[in-house]
């Protein structure tokens, strides 16, 4: 009896372990494996968030950060870099004030070597935060995606 | 005639600098965290800001889930309604002023000290703040850096009891740098 309780509580100690270890190595999301939720021009994702922000908050994003992954097509505006060092590719229309500012990682930094601004792309990465146009502040703020990587 | 010729050319001058604004989108906002229990770091690379120098007007949002931590499990915990609700509150403001923007010369390689005035609006509350702002012009480009504590309490964001609680200071030290460009 004694020998069963020892072996359930060892059992027990063990799976607890290895759920704690889990939790605490636990990786970050795979956001390229990850399947995308839309496929979308930068347009008309800009024009969401600009028409009902509560409803595309709501739509996009998730309560624990994992917001939604996404394939945007558009113009490139421009190519920067950010002080990370991470290429920034902004999609959007020469009509519109804002576009979707599209940042890639270390690793797929390379890729932005092969497009320029005026080409057409397509790219898949997690979105973080939405457009937003401010008067007061004369603020413009783009659509902003991360863990990006271009879409053949 | 040349009265006419004059006052429309400082009307366009005056149009021109009152347009005056310098901006960026990748400004570079860090927290940090120290407990006895473990110390807490995370970069956000997303920040987009506005200084007009005319009027020392400062502006910046902070886009919240853009915030990386290196354990994906803190992460969320910092995203989720126990703590920043960022689905919520996705963005982070502040708008202020430079009370002494006349003490700065934009257009002269130096380091300046900023007086900041004006409002920060985390998870929804908004407080007065006063900070010190360093802007540094070198050949023509802007920076501003900053340091600031945040009780978190002040913002809403109270953890009890728990792993959090012991874990995750209830004060963070806020770093800023904002590459600004015309």
């Amino acid at each position: 009896m004694k020998s069963k309780i020892f072996k359930l509580i060892v059992v027990i100690a063990v799976i607890g372990i290895a759920y704690a270890a889990y939790m605490w190595f636990m990786p970050h999301r795979n956001i390229q494996s990850t399947k995308a939720f839309a496929t979308m021009e930068s347009t008309a994702l800009v024009n969401e968030f600009l028409e009902d922000k509560a409803k595309a908050n709501d739509l996009y994003l998730d309560s624990e950060g994992e917001s939604k992954v996404l394939i945007i097509s558009g113009k490139v505006a421009s190519i920067s870099k950010d002080q990370l060092g991470q290429q920034v590719v902004l999609l959007k229309d020469d009509s519109e004030k804002m576009g979707v500012s599209c940042t890639f990682t270390l690793d797929s930094n390379t890729q932005v070597d092969k497009i320029k601004v005026g080409d057409s792309v397509k790219i898949k990465g997690v979105i973080r935060s939405g457009a937003e146009y401010d008067e007061d502040l004369d603020l413009s703020e783009n659509v902003i995606v991360e863990k990006a990587a271009i879409v053949e | 005639m040349k009265n006419l010729f004059l006052l429309l050319l400082s009307i366009v001058s005056l149009t021109a600098f009152s347009q005056d604004k310098l901006s960026t989108t990748s400004g570079h906002i860090k927290f940090f965290s120290s407990t006895p229990a473990e110390d807490i770091e995370a970069n956000n690379y997303k920040v987009t800001s506005i200084l007009k120098p005319t009027e020392g007007t400062l502006v910046f949002s902070v886009p919240m889930q853009s915030f990386e931590f290196e354990k994906a499990l803190m992460q969320k915990h910092y995203n989720s309604k126990k703590f920043l609700d960022t689905k919520q509150f996705p963005k982070s403001k502040f708008k202020g002023t430079i009370t002494n923007v006349s003490d700065i010369d934009f257009a002269t390689d130096g380091s300046y000290e900023a007086n900041v005035t004006g409002t920060l609006t985390i998870h929804g509350v908004a407080k007065e703040v006063t900070e010190k702002l360093n802007v540094t012009v070198k050949d023509g480009a802007v920076t501003g850096m900053t340091t600031f504590d945040v009780v978190l309490a002040d913002y809403g964001v109270v953890f009890t009891s728990g792993k959090p609680s012991t874990n995750i200071s209830k004060t963070v030290i806020i770093t800023a740098h904002l590459n600004f460009s015309k």
